[in-house]
């Protein structure tokens, strides 16, 4: 038997081990920010981000992942890298992410740098890590790019507002949407204590906003706002719980964003759910599509869900389980809807609504139009008219519609699709028949 | 009849033909613009060559640019590097209705016009490309220090994708090399980029690999390995938002092996 106590660990095992250890945050986001660069020194940002690669799960890589180091003196119940659990650590020195951040930078591997942490020692000594990395970073190296932060809850005020004003975007993760689940299931971490960082980020930007529309030159604090995670399916919470508190961060403390993660069991714990199907991901979705119902398109956790009714329906996305419930707001006449009215349709987005608007201006709309502008006629031909006619006759019936609708190539879970009890008779294929 | 005044399939073409098209003085509808010429003739039509002019073509962007807006022209770059028979004779149509507005920046939203549209969208086709190119573009570091990548994208992007790198790396040497029209665009440090024809690759990539490079690559395909997860593994969705055209280039998809993409 071979024992290793204590060796030295190249670079890559580190970066293998910590960036291993960083993929389940999901944020990895490089948006909100337009920078050019100065003309010396490397890097910029685009307003819209870039993604870079995407990883074998589908998500996109915009930015170097990593955690500062995975040791951590906490034992959160859900997490992998807790106190309890005996798994490789390792740590990075802030010279080491910074070859990093910049050799992969030149060679456009990654947008910027997303640096995370597990408590070593202290929060404050955490946070004072991550602090000198960003400085070296952005000072030594003159790097421009894109650098996304946590903040570390507990830590001082005083280093959270120095790395702010060196980062583009900082976040705290709420983990758990609940005080109750937090309690549960990551008992040294307290709410108020999560939430002080997130507030104090938030006057500062405030009060930054002050000091630049004085001086356009001023230094900017976290320019791209800040965010938080939560993890979905964990401790019991119902989809109304979790709308209202994204809804809350987004209207209290002005959040970029807010991501959902579906729960993914790493440790064996019996405070922990088994979910046998794999991870909620449907679930996340439709959290996700709610989500931008209520950035984009103006809708209110209240008109989603209620507390009688506190979960998505996972057949059909919010948008459209929305209007079958309100059929009464519905046709709506392409020509003449205002574009609030029409980012309420099924099938029109943000974009398509704002496109009609400006195109019906110069000329009247047909169905043939729609189309190219990118209305996605299989879902909004229920609810509309152009020009005072349907595409073809439709019935404004909800259960005509949510038979239609559910026709789609979305994924949905075996045997939901026939919720009408009809199907093709075949000879081969009884679904009660099991071999 | 109809004159076809056919035209290179540049930005600078196009625009000459839209100029010299209008300064024929026959008539909108007696014109027609093309980029191809492929023997295809049609009965009853004149065909005429212009020669690529950059004086007219910054003629006609003045006027684009004053009199419809620098997003009009935004939208005429990015449609005339998307490859389609049809997009020198919209542009001109687009050009012909934005001047003939009371506002001609309301141009870009008539989507009701079918020629507009069809210029809207070939500018959504090509940014959509060069946005990609933008984050799949993988840099190699040659031993003389020069940043060397390679594309092969259906549009002509270099042009719209090289001032974002030249932003970015201000201080490096760089050249993207476009594979299916053998270009480049070439940056030199501290100074402007430019576009060059008929490079030939090899001579680029005489000086070899920096010493550094194999490392960064195996680091790089170290972190892509390891920030996916197991249990959300989605091929699929991988595949469609990154699909196989654009990994050719890409370090973290070339393995001795093949399928470094599939875990």
């Amino acid at each position: 038997m071979k024992y290793r106590i204590e060796q030295q660990m190249d670079l890559r095992e580190k970066l293998g081990i910590l960036a291993d250890a960083a993929k389940y945050d999901v944020a990895c986001t490089s948006s909100g920010v337009e920078r050019k660069n100065t003309g010396y020194g490397v890097g910029n940002c685009i307003a819209p981000g870039i993604c870079h690669s995407f990883s074998a799960d589908g998500r996109c890589i915009s930015l170097l992942k990593i955690l500062f180091t995975n040791e951590c003196i906490f034992d959160c119940k859900y997490c992998i890298n807790r106190r309890s659990n005996d798994v490789p650590r390792a740590s990075f020195t802030p010279q080491e992410v910074c070859d990093l951040v910049m050799g992969f930078y030149r060679r456009n591997y990654i947008e910027g740098l997303f640096l995370s942490s597990g408590i070593l020692v202290s929060p404050d000594a955490t946070m004072e890590l991550l602090y000198q990395t960003l400085y070296k970073l952005r000072r030594e190296y003159h790097f421009q790019g894109y650098i996304h932060v946590k903040a570390i809850p507990g830590a001082d005020p005083v280093l959270i507002e120095r790395t702010g004003y060196l980062a583009d975007r900082m976040s705290v993760n709420l983990e758990l949407p609940t005080a109750e689940g937090l309690r549960a299931l990551a008992p040294q971490k307290q709410r108020p204590k999560m939430l002080a960082p997130i507030r104090q980020v938030y006057s500062e930007r405030q009060q930054n906003r002050q000091e630049l529309a004085l001086y356009r030159h001023a230094p900017k604090f976290v320019p791209a706002g800040q965010s938080t995670q939560m993890i979905i399916g964990a401790s019991g919470e119902s989809d109304w719980q979790i709308m209202k508190v994204a809804e809350h961060m987004y209207r209290k403390y002005e959040m970029k964003r807010v991501f959902y993660s579906a729960f993914l069991r790493v440790n064996e714990d019996r405070l922990l759910p088994v979910l046998p199907g794999g991870p909620p991901l449907l679930r996340e979705h439709r959290l996700y599509q709610a989500d931008w119902l209520l950035r984009f398109y103006g809708f209110g956790t209240e008109e989603l869900l209620s507390e009688d009714r506190p979960d998505f329906n996972l057949l059909l996305d919010p948008k459209c389980d929305w209007a079958l419930r309100h059929l009464e707001q519905f046709p709506v006449e392409v020509m003449r809807a205002d574009y609030h009215t029409l980012l309420r349709v099924p099938g029109i987005g943000y974009r398509s609504a704002g496109r009609i608007v400006r195109a019906r201006r110069l000329g009247t709309l047909d169905y043939e139009n729609l189309k190219k502008m990118g209305v996605v006629l299989k879902r909004a031909v229920y609810f509309i008219t152009c020009g005072g006619k349907q595409m073809y006759p439709v019935k404004l019936q909800e259960d005509y519609i949510l038979r239609n609708l559910m026709d789609g190539k979305e994924k949905l879970p075996a045997g939901a699709r026939d919720t009408s009890g009809y199907e093709q008779l075949s000879l081969f294929d009884d679904p009660r028949f099991s071999v | 009849m109809i004159r076809v005044f056919q035209c290179e399939d540049t930005l600078t073409g196009i625009l000459t033909g839209v100029y010299d098209a209008w300064d024929s003085r026959l008539g909108h509808e007696h014109v027609r613009l093309s980029t191809v010429c492929d023997g295809n003739l049609e009965l009853f039509c004149e065909y005429v060559q212009t020669e690529p002019d950059t004086e007219k073509a910054e003629k006609v962007i003045r006027t684009i640019k004053r009199r419809m807006g620098e997003e009009a022209f935004e939208m005429i770059a990015y449609a005339a590097s998307y490859p389609d028979d049809q997009k020198a004779d919209a542009i001109y149509r687009m050009i012909v209705t934005g001047l003939h507005l009371p506002d001609g920046r309301q141009i870009t939203g008539m989507l009701t016009h079918p020629q507009v549209r069809l210029v809207f969208e070939l500018r959504r086709k090509a940014w959509h490309i060069a946005h990609r190119y933008m984050g799949f573009v993988r840099f190699r570091e040659l031993e003389n220090g020069v940043l060397f990548s390679e594309i092969d994208g259906e549009a002509d992007v270099l042009a719209l994708i090289a001032p974002h790198f030249a932003d970015r790396l201000p201080l490096e040497n760089w050249a993207v090399y476009d594979h299916r029209r053998q270009k480049a665009a070439v940056h030199i440090s501290g100074k402007g980029w430019m576009i060059l024809e008929d490079v030939d690759k090899e001579q680029l990539l005489e000086p070899g690999a920096s010493a550094q490079e194999a490392e960064y690559e195996a680091l790089w395909k170290v972190f892509h390995r390891a920030i996916g997860i197991q249990e959300r593994t989605n091929g699929r969705l991988q595949m469609s938002l990154l699909p196989r055209k654009f990994r050719q280039f890409m370090n973290e998809f070339s393995c001795p092996e093949g399928r470094a993409d599939r875990p």
